[in-house]
């Protein structure tokens, strides 16, 4: 189960979400309690949705990469994403939020807030199943703010490192 | 009739000619430039042959040598390209091969927009207020020069429209609302047109307030015969380009539609016309029609007269180039029902419709009866970024107005385009809008659509829960894995620098 806030063209709603065991592609969802049943042909992680029905309504939709908008219809709906059993705003990188792709020891800090970063460097060193992983930044800029020191042990997902 | 026929073109248009092509038993050429290799139009041709110069599609040397070589009787031009360059044209009339096209002396009277307005005049058909002398604009603009265009424009008086002398496709047309922005509009138009036609003569029109851009489409055969098929409305322009257009258009009593295709037909023959054309008219508010140009080629916007007519144009253009008359009479057109047509273009309504080209990930089509799309686009094909961005013309026919609208938006609705951004949103707000259902709008229309028609609430809300899904769907991605893509943040050090 997870519990996340959605706000859609300023609008803000709290929803659960469970997948079901027995079949990936089916979801049921808790909003304004009431309960939704979510069908996502193919739910593939890999691969963006393109359509999926909700209740018995079905929709063909367009994600942005980082889930900041939902092109349906006419319309582009303006999107931000709250889980609310993390402390992270928004889940996916790409956006300049450097987080840990998966857990482990933080060995080495590359960079300090307000350096300038080009894409592809080096920003923060992570030790995880017995191998040393260089994390890097994703996209140029300057460095916002840095999150870990050297010999922290970090969850999967917690922010290391924001460009901005 | 030829029993090879070379199609000096690419995308959408190249398939279309093939297809008649096709139909009549003729082989069709195609050509290509590197980036096309894989395209449909190479697909679907009897022959194709790689353009090996730089110059590609635009390459009239080229284009005659490889009919030479594949032994092909005639070229089809296509629009764009060498569709009206009177050089090519010539070069293809002492070559022997036929240009299916008006020929070349027709092509550049159409051209030359000032004279062909001046012999309209002469003729007693009306034209809009413009500058009888073209500003050469080869040389920069002197002091003196701007003064003479300043005086011109005030003359006029504003808003006006800085006009290429031998443009078309919307290139280094202008609008100038006041005196302080003339200059800098005249630099800007000189600098585009002389980019694409190499032509940097610009003249100033008046602009006609709340005008509708009206057009006859028209075929002429070398025995002399001259016939229309009927009118289109094309207002709903964005830079210039015909988004969508209809057949016939709207709102015209009888007396007018029948006064503006006499006219159409009059001018035409002024120009001993030859082959499939377009002429175009701008009509103001209280019904009076203006002679703009004549388009000396066929148009993205044939289709819509094709569905109303249940002529195939290109088929007549290739006939008539062979020498034969036209295959109907005027009183065998018979337009019957109600035609649209949406320009599908691969841009990005939310970054300034920017091209966007890309591979196309998804292409599904709409279906149905009285439903035509002309395009090149398939699944895993390219949209390259060289190009015009037009990816397909969608086509549709009712029995009345009211139903053709209808089936445009569920047709609209249907169309699913994934790899690149498309101005489908755009199309389905048009047709959408509460104007257009009347059939009452004119050239403003695009810039004061309907506010978009707010979602229901329970839409709103079920999108909410299918973005709260995708987050969790996009979680699992990043869990088991160990991503190695540079960009994902993850790169293996070794452990030696550690």
């Amino acid at each position: 189960m997870s519990k996340i806030a959605v706000t859609i063209d300023g609008r803000t709603y709290e929803i659960d979400v469970r997948q079901h065991a027995a079949d990936p592609t089916e979801f049921s969802a808790t909003v304004d309690g009431e309960e939704i049943d979510v069908y996502v042909p193919g739910a593939d992680p890999s691969q963006p949705i393109e359509w999926l029905v909700v209740g018995r309504r079905p929709y063909e939709v367009v994600f942005d990469r980082n889930l900041r908008w939902v092109q349906s219809g006419r319309r582009r709906h303006h999107l931000e994403l709250h889980d609310m059993e993390s402390s992270f705003a928004r889940p996916v990188s790409g956006d300049g939020r450097i987080k840990a792709p998966i857990p482990g020891l933080i060995t080495r800090v590359l960079v300090e807030p307000g350096q300038q970063v080009t894409a592809g460097q080096s920003v923060v060193v992570l030790e995880a199943m017995k191998m040393e992983n260089e994390i890097r930044a994703p996209r140029s800029g300057v460095v916002l703010r840095v999150d870990v020191q050297p010999g922290q042990s970090v969850a999967l997902d917690a922010m290391l490192v924001e460009i901005g | 009739m030829f029993n090879k026929l070379l199609i000096a073109n690419r995308g959408a248009i190249a398939v279309r000619i093939i297809r008649t092509c096709r139909e009549m038993g003729v082989a069709a050429v195609a050509v290509f430039d590197e980036g096309d290799r894989s395209s449909l139009h190479v697909r679907l041709a009897d022959e194709c042959v790689q353009l090996q110069t730089p110059g590609g599609y635009l390459d009239g040397d080229e284009i005659l040598r490889i009919a030479k070589q594949t032994g092909a009787e005639a070229i089809h031009p296509g629009y764009g390209f060498l569709a009206e360059r009177p050089e090519f044209i010539r070069a293809c009339e002492e070559a022997g091969i036929a240009f299916v096209g008006p020929p070349s002396g027709a092509v550049a009277a159409c051209q030359a927009k000032i004279d062909a307005m001046e012999r309209v005049r002469a003729a007693g058909y009306r034209i809009p207020v413009h500058t009888r002398t073209a500003l050469d604009a080869t040389t920069a603009l002197n002091d003196e020069e701007a003064r003479q265009l300043l005086d011109q424009a005030q003359e006029l008086g504003y808003p006006l429209a800085v006009k290429s002398c031998s443009g078309g496709r919307g290139r280094g047309t202008r609008v100038v609302e006041e005196a302080d922005a003339l200059i800098e509009s005249v630099r800007q138009a000189r600098r585009e047109t002389g980019n694409v036609y190499g032509d940097r003569r610009i003249y100033l029109e008046k602009i006609i307030p709340g005008a509708r851009h009206l057009e006859v489409q028209v075929l002429g055969d070398s025995q002399g015969r001259i016939l229309h098929l009927g009118d289109r409305d094309g207002s709903l322009q964005r830079n210039n380009q015909k988004m969508v257009g209809e057949a016939p258009a709207p709102n015209l009593a009888p007396a007018q539609r029948s006064e503006l295709w006499e006219t159409a037909l009059g001018i035409a023959r002024l120009f001993d016309y030859q082959g499939a054309g377009t002429v175009e008219f701008l009509m103001d508010s209280e019904g009076a029609f203006y002679f703009t140009e004549i388009k000396a080629r066929i148009q993205v916007e044939h289709p819509v007269t094709e569905m109303a007519t249940g002529v195939d144009i290109v088929r007549e253009q290739i006939r008539i180039a062979a020498g034969l008359p036209l295959s109907l009479a005027q009183e065998a057109v018979n337009m019957r029902g109600w035609a649209i047509q949406c320009r599908i273009n691969a841009e990005d309504p939310w970054n300034h419709y920017l091209p966007s080209p890309g591979v196309l990930r998804r292409f599904r089509m709409p279906g149905g009866a009285h439903l035509r799309v002309d395009t090149y686009g398939c699944a895993g094909c390219a949209v390259p970024v060289e190009y015009d961005p037009i990816l397909a013309t969608l086509v549709v026919w009712g029995e009345d107005r009211d139903l053709a609208v209808r089936r445009m938006a569920r047709a609209l609705d249907e169309f699913t385009i994934r790899g690149v951004q498309t101005n489908l949103t755009l199309l389905r707000q048009i047709i959408g809008d509460s104007r257009l259902a009347g059939g009452v709008y004119d050239t403003s229309l695009l810039g004061r659509l309907d506010a978009a028609q707010p979602e229901s609430d329970k839409s709103e809300r079920d999108l909410a829960v299918a973005a709260a899904v995708a987050y969790v769907l996009r979680n699992q991605a990043q869990t088991p894995v160990i991503p190695e893509r540079l960009f994902s943040g993850w790169h293996r050090a070794s452990r030696a620098t550690s």
